[in-house]
C-alpha cells in the first residue's frame, strides 16, 4: 500500500457517479449544489447508498486518529451547565425525517438556518410534501430555539438580579453581626466594670465598718479611760523576737483602781482558719494565756481581760495564734506580737 | 450511592442515553461526554491547533446531541459516525470562518498538538493509544499522495478544489485519491477493529 504508482491510482473499476462520495464524507466538497447532488444520489440509488455508508463511517473513524489526549477538566461542567440552562431537548416525531440516512441528518444539523431552508427547496424537488413538512419542522425548531434563548436571557437575568440580592443581603447579615459582636464587646466591658465597682464598693464597705469598729474602740478606751480610771501602762512594740514581717503594735491600758485591763492591737493579720490569737503574759512564772481575740477586717481588736497580777510584774507580753478553745500551758503557736513591758 | 447510579449509567448503550436525553436526563448526557467527548475534544484541537475554540466546537457539538440527540435513529448509522460527522462538520466551519477572518499558517500536521495526555486514567489512556495507534498505523500505510489527500480535508479542512490548487494536481486525481484513501483504510480497519468499521 507504501507503492505511490498503485494502479489503482486511476480509479479504475470505481462508479463516476460516486466521485464525490468520498470528498462528501471528509467535507471537502467545495460547494452546497454538489452535497445536494450526493444527497439526491444517495436518496435514490441503494447501492449509492451503500457506497456512500461504507465511505462515511470509515471517514468518521478518521476522528479516532488523533493523539490521545483530555480535554480541560471543565469542559464537562460547562456543557452540562448549558444543558442545564438550555430548555428541554427538542423531540421531533416525524417519520419522514427519521428515515433518513445518517448523513442528511448531520447536513441539516450543521448548516442551521439558512442551510435548512435551502435543504428545504431541494427536499421539495425530490419528494415534495416530504421536504415541505421538512421545512416546517425547521421553522419550527428555529422558532422554538428563539424563545429558548430569549428564556435563556430572562433566566439568567433573574439570576443576576437574585445574586445581587443575595450578596446584598449576605453584606447587612455580615455588618449587623459585626455591628452586634461590638455591641456584646462594649456590654462584656460594661460588665465588668459594674462588677470591679461593687467589689470596691463592697471593700470600701467593709473598710468602713472597720474604721467604725475602731472609731468605737478607741472612743470606748477614751471613755473608760477617762471615766473609769484606765491609764496606758505599756505600749508594745515590736521586738527582734517578733517576725520581720509583722508591723503590728499595741498597748495595755490598766484601771487604776482594781485588775482590770485593756489590750488593744493594731495591723494585725486574720488568723488561719479555726485558729484565733491568744495574749499571753510572760516572765512571772509559767506564761499566763489571758484572753484569744479575733481581729477586724482591719486588723484592729480592742480586748478586755484581767491582770492575774499587777503589770509591773510580768516582763514581756506575747500574742500567738492557738487553736481556738485550745490553748495550752505554753504558747505553741505562731508568734505575731513579742513586746517588753515598759 | 452516586456511584452505583452513575454505573448503572455506564452500563446503558448509546441509544439508550439519547433517548434518556431526550426526556432532559443530563446524567445521559454526561454519560455519552465521558464516552466521546475526549475524542470530539482532540479531533477538534487537531483541525483547529487552538484548545480554546476546540473547547466551544466541543461544547456545541454536545449542545446538539442534547437539543437533538432524541432525533437520531439507528438508521441513520452508527451514532459514533453521527456524532464524529456534527463534530468534524463543526469544526471545519470553524476553522474555514477563521480562513475567511485571516490568513492562516499551514503547520505540519503532527507538530501542533501542545496538549499533554494528563486527565485520563491508564485504561482509557491505554484503549485511547491502541485505538489511534491503529487508526495512524493504517494511515501510514496509505500511498503517500493518498494519505495527504486525507490529512489535507479532514485535518486541515481544504476542499478537494483547494487540494488540487495547492498539490498541482488534476481534480479528478484527487478526488480519485480520497476515495481509494478511504477504501483501503477500511479495508485496512476492518482487520484490525474488527466490528467497529
Amino acid at each position: 500500500m507504501t507503492d505511490s504508482k498503485d494502479n489503482t491510482e486511476t480509479g479504475a473499476g470505481m462508479d463516476a457517479r460516486f466521485e464525490d462520495f468520498a470528498a462528501y464524507a471528509l467535507d471537502a466538497l467545495d460547494s452546497d449544489d454538489e452535497r445536494r447532488a450526493v444527497e439526491s444520489l444517495i436518496d435514490s440509488d441503494p447501492e449509492a447508498l451503500a457506497e456512500f455508508n461504507e465511505l462515511f463511517e470509515t471517514a468518521g473513524l478518521l476522528a479516532i486518529a488523533v493523539p490521545p489526549v483530555s480535554p480541560p477538566s471543565h469542559l464537562k461542567a460547562n456543557i452540562l451547565k448549558l444543558a442545564a440552562e438550555d430548555s428541554a431537548p427538542t423531540t421531533i416525531q416525524s417519520a419522514p425525517a427519521i428515515l433518513r440516512p445518517a448523513f442528511w441528518g448531520t447536513r441539516i444539523f450543521r448548516s442551521g438556518v439558512a442551510v435548512s431552508a435551502t435543504a428545504a427547496i431541494a427536499v421539495l424537488l425530490v419528494v415534495g410534501a416530504l421536504g415541505y413538512q421538512n421545512s416546517q419542522l425547521s421553522d419550527e425548531i428555529d422558532t422554538l430555539r428563539t424563545d429558548i434563548s430569549v428564556e435563556a436571557v430572562a433566566v439568567a437575568t433573574l439570576q443576576s438580579e437574585l445574586s445581587t440580592t443575595v450578596t446584598d443581603s449576605e453584606t447587612k447579615v455580615a455588618s449587623m453581626k459585626s455591628d452586634l459582636e461590638a455591641m456584646e464587646h462594649e456590654f462584656g466591658a460594661t460588665t465588668e466594670k459594674v462588677v470591679q465597682q461593687e467589689e470596691m464598693v463592697s471593700k470600701l464597705a467593709i473598710a468602713n465598718d472597720a474604721l467604725r469598729q475602731a472609731l468605737r474602740d478607741q472612743s470606748w478606751l477614751t471613755y473608760v479611760a477617762m471615766k473609769e480610771g484606765y491609764q496606758v501602762e505599756s505600749w508594745l512594740a515590736g521586738s527582734q523576737q517578733a517576725p520581720a514581717q509583722s508591723e503590728a503594735s499595741g498597748l495595755i491600758a490598766v484601771k487604776v483602781v482594781g485588775n482590770e485591763a485593756v489590750f488593744q492591737v493594731h495591723s494585725l493579720d486574720q488568723p488561719r482558719p479555726g485558729f484565733a490569737y491568744t495574749l499571753w503574759l510572760m516572765g512571772n512564772g509559767a506564761p499566763r494565756p489571758v484572753a484569744q481575740f479575733e481581729v477586724s477586717e482591719i486588723g484592729t481588736a480592742t480586748v478586755p481581760f484581767l491582770l492575774p497580777a499587777p503589770l509591773h510584774y510580768y516582763s514581756s507580753v506575747m500574742v500567738t495564734q492557738e487553736q481556738v478553745n485550745e490553748i495550752g500551758n505554753d504558747p505553741s503557736g505562731t508568734m505575731v506580737i513579742f513586746a517588753e513591758t515598759n | 450511592m452516586d456511584g452505583v447510579y452513575r454505573l448503572n449509567y455506564q452500563g446503558l448503550e448509546d441509544l439508550e442515553l439519547l433517548a434518556k436525553i431526550g426526556d432532559q436526563d443530563r446524567e445521559a448526557l454526561a454519560t455519552l461526554y465521558e464516552r466521546y467527548g475526549r475524542r470530539v475534544f482532540v479531533l477538534a484541537v487537531r483541525i483547529l491547533n487552538d484548545p480554546v475554540g476546540s473547547e466551544e466546537v466541543t461544547q456545541d457539538v454536545f449542545m446538539s446531541v442534547w437539543r437533538r440527540g432524541a432525533t437520531y435513529t439507528s438508521k441513520k448509522g452508527k451514532f459514533t459516525t453521527w456524532l464524529f460527522s456534527i463534530a468534524h462538520n463543526r469544526t471545519i466551519d470553524e476553522l474555514r470562518k477563521r480562513r475567511r477572518d485571516r490568513s492562516r499558517e499551514n503547520d505540519d500536521i503532527d507538530d501542533h498538538l501542545n496538549i499533554k495526555s494528563n486527565d485520563m486514567s491508564p485504561a482509557d489512556a491505554a484503549v485511547a493509544q491502541s485505538e489511534y495507534a491503529k487508526i495512524r498505523a493504517a494511515m501510514e500505510q496509505l500511498p503517500v499522495e493518498q494519505k495527504n489527500v486525507v490529512e489535507l480535508s479532514y485535518f486541515k479542512g481544504l476542499t478537494q478544489t483547494e487540494i488540487a490548487t495547492k498539490t498541482g494536481q488534476p481534480l479528478g486525481t484527487v478526488k480519485t485519491r480520497m476515495r481509494l484513501a478511504l477504501k483501503k483504510l477500511r479495508t485496512a480497519l476492518s482487520a484490525e477493529m474488527g466490528a467497529q468499521v
